[in-house]
């Protein structure tokens, strides 16, 4: 701070303010409003009152709450490492020299620049009981006769969610990794393979750790976001069968579709608390892995 | 290192400024744009597009018979979307829309909030008589606290369609009226059908995790005599009327297999109505919009299809689960007068005409049923007065929307295949007694 002039000092600030006032606006206030609005009862047709940590009393014997809780975060442990290996495995067949590679490029982001509520829509389709493309295909190939009820059971709607989500965001985990693949110098791979390295090899102890921080952004990035999910619940199962696959967002939502804020503020902020308490433990491990290099 | 000049670069700092004065301007432009709104009556309505359109031109005809200006604020069609739009303005007490057409499901969500504006005293003033309505509809789902907050627009009941032709070739004089005749007339047509149309189903209904599911249960169950019964403060499900009713939904897909075992994940009301509309089902359990739909020029069953009473357990009797959607002013609304023009305007005799004869709606006047017009396009409607008059409404609780939620789950989990009928109903009836403890 001492080798800046005031003047510095002040042009530097007035550049800083539109970002500061940004995060106090869009992102500080509303946290603060919402986290308040969890200590009130405040439903539409009672009184609004104080009630501290009564709604968290509620939430802790809610067995709605639980088991969007249980899907939730097996979802994000599930989706997240299949996403990131897939957009892995994208990102350095891409990285390899061949005849149209940069339109393949675009290609591979399509499913990702498609809106998350349209794709929902194409893969309700696809994974319909009756004349779904998944069922027509498996008869086809003659693997059952038997069509697939993919959303009709816990585990069924689980596992078709996740492709549906892996589908879409293994492009944009590809295209990051990929531009971290493009920052590894190109002189370490020529040395590697003088010293008759092979293949795997070079990946695990050249691409590999050059790659951690880029990994570590791009896990951490997919990891809120499967927390967050909602589009593709909402379209696919509506949280169904039977409450199986609602998660946090959808349970929450529920409750501001009725008009209960303060229950739904609660809901919200246990899953900013979920998402914090993950995010602060993403930061810790990119540190970690910095200092090993 | 660096070496900026004592001012700074000027064409920079010109930059910033010009930046913050455009958008400062711009902040300031999108605030006046609301005030153009104040003395324009604003009406807010989702659906279907066919159905937003015609509204668009019934605004329209309001504006120059009334000379009152009108403007409608569109909504999505899925009635959770429609009631999220509504709830964020209502909360926030804005003035618009000063009215609004509301699923009767939620009615009393909104008249506990105090979001909606009492009309009997501007009824009245205009003499505005209110026993033209279904008096059983208006009683039941338009008053709240001695007050009357809504008035029907038009109303619903489910009904059961069924291919008149069909039943006819395999010698069946008339309509099921016992779930067991359903069952048998489906499993005999069935499988003769089904050697030509392996797609063939017998019954389809709906079963899918939402507010149409409780539909269909509160049918099937109250047919049963049971169904969600309030006792003082108490919500009852778990009773063995109930538990019979959930099992028999559970084999009409699992034991007799008359219904596809796609009736749990994705069986909403369109998926219904296009599966029956292809000609691959004998029953099928829906609303009546359908009728139209299924009469029209490109439907593979035109002129195949009846109607009745949906069937019940011997025991019972018919019930039929009340839908519709009600028109209501915003307490906050800053147009009220004009707001309760609009609703005489279009809960009068001619404009429920004209939405019976363009959307097939069934209008919450009586006196529409008499029409020799309407009666002439919509049949149907004669026998539909009976089923009206005596649909079950959905427990008028503010909170049911969420009672609703659990029970969709629970049934849903029930016809999965996940829980046993009986303790699912256990289960749901213990967590809404823990979820009522907060709104008491």
């Amino acid at each position: 701070m001492r080798d800046y002039t005031a003047r510095e000092l002040r042009e530097s600030f007035a550049f800083l303010m539109p970002l500061i006032l940004f995060v106090l606006v869009f992102i500080l206030i509303p946290v603060i409003g919402t986290v308040t609005a969890s200590f009130f009862r405040d439903i539409g047709f009672m009184e609004k009152r104080f009630i501290f940590l009564e709604n968290y009393k509620h939430l802790f014997h809610d067995a709605g709450f639980w088991q969007a809780l249980r899907f939730t975060v097996l979802f994000m442990l599930v989706s997240v490492p299949l996403e990131i290996v897939l957009g892995l495995l994208f990102a350095v067949l891409l990285n390899e020299s061949f005849p149209l590679r940069g339109w393949l490029r675009a290609c591979v982001l399509i499913p990702w620049a498609i809106p998350s509520a349209i794709s929902a829509r194409i893969w309700e389709l696809v994974y319909n009981y009756n004349y779904g493309l998944a069922n027509y295909l498996l008869s086809k190939m003659g693997v059952s006769d038997q069509p697939i009820n993919w959303l009709g059971s816990g585990a069924g709607a689980f596992f078709s969610i996740v492709i549906s989500d892996a589908w879409k965001t293994a492009p944009f985990v590809a295209i990051i990794l990929l531009a971290g693949l493009q920052a590894i110098p190109e002189e370490l791979y020529a040395q590697a393979r003088i010293d008759r390295t092979n293949f795997a090899q070079r990946f695990l102890r050249i691409t590999l750790p050059l790659l951690k921080p880029v990994l570590i952004v791009a896990f951490l990035f997919r990891t809120i976001d499967a927390l967050r999910i909602f589009d593709l619940v909402y379209v696919l199962t509506r949280g169904g069968p039977g409450g199986a696959t609602t998660s946090f967002s959808m349970y929450g939502y529920k409750y501001f579709l009725a008009g209960d804020f303060g229950y739904g503020s609660c809901v919200s902020v246990a899953l900013f608390v979920v998402a914090l308490a993950l995010s602060m433990f993403y930061a810790r491990l990119g540190r970690w892995s910095t200092k090993t290099i | 290192m660096n070496s900026s000049s004592e001012q700074g670069d000027p064409t920079i700092k010109r930059l910033i400024f010009i930046l913050g004065v455009a958008c400062l301007a711009l902040f300031i432009l999108a605030g006046c744009a609301r005030k153009k709104r104040e003395g324009v009556l604003t009406f807010s309505v989702g659906g279907a597009p066919k159905e937003v359109e015609f509204w668009e031109t019934l605004v329209g005809d309001f504006a120059r018979e009334s000379g009152i200006k009108a403007e409608i604020l569109r909504q999505p069609t899925d009635t959770d979307q429609r009631r999220q739009g509504l709830v964020i303005s209502l909360k926030a007490g804005k003035n618009d829309p000063d009215v609004f057409l509301m699923d009767v499901a939620w009615i009393a969500q909104f008249a506990a909030s105090g979001w909606l504006e009492p009309i009997d005293e501007y009824a009245t003033q205009d003499n505005y008589k209110k026993d033209v309505f279904f008096s059983r509809v208006v009683e039941l789902a338009d008053r709240f606290d001695g007050k009357t907050i809504a008035l029907p627009v038009y109303v619903d009941g489910g009904l059961l369609y069924y291919r008149k032709d069909l039943l006819e070739r395999f010698g069946f004089k008339r309509a099921p009226e016992t779930w067991e005749e359903l069952v048998e007339y489906s499993l005999k047509i069935q499988e003769e059908i089904r050697q030509i149309n392996p797609d063939f189903y017998g019954f389809v209904w709906q079963g899918a995790q939402y507010e149409g599911l409780v539909c269909n249960f509160v049918e099937f169950a109250g047919s049963n005599g049971g169904g969600i019964i309030l006792n003082g403060e108490k919500i009852e499900v778990d009773t063995p009327q109930n538990v019979e009713a959930v099992q028999f939904m559970c084999d009409l897909m699992n034991k007799y297999k008359i219904s596809p075992p796609s009736t749990f994940t994705e069986m909403k009301e369109e998926e219904v109505r296009s599966f029956f509309e292809l000609g691959n089902a004998l029953f099928e359990r829906n609303w009546p919009y359908a009728w139209l739909l299924h009469a029209s020029m490109d439907s593979a069953v035109k002129d195949k299809v009846g109607i009745a009473p949906l069937p019940h357990f011997s025991s019972g009797r018919s019930v039929s689960a009340l839908g519709g959607w009600h028109i209501g002013i915003s307490r906050y609304s800053d147009a009220k007068k004009s707001s309760w023009e609009f609703v005489k305007f279009v809960t009068s005799f001619e404009i429920q005409k004209r939405l019976a004869l363009n959307l097939g709606w069934n209008p919450g006047r009586k006196d529409v049923y008499i029409d020799s017009e309407v009666l002439k396009k919509m049949p149907h409607l004669e026998n539909l007065r009976d089923v009206f008059e005596n649909a079950l409404p959905r427990p008028n609780l503010p909170y049911y929307t969420q009672v609703s939620e659990v029970l969709q789950r629970y049934l849903n989990a029930a016809l999965a295949g996940e829980l046993s009928p009986e303790p699912a109903l256990m289960k749901a009836e213990e967590e809404i007694r823990k979820l009522i403890e907060r709104y008491i």
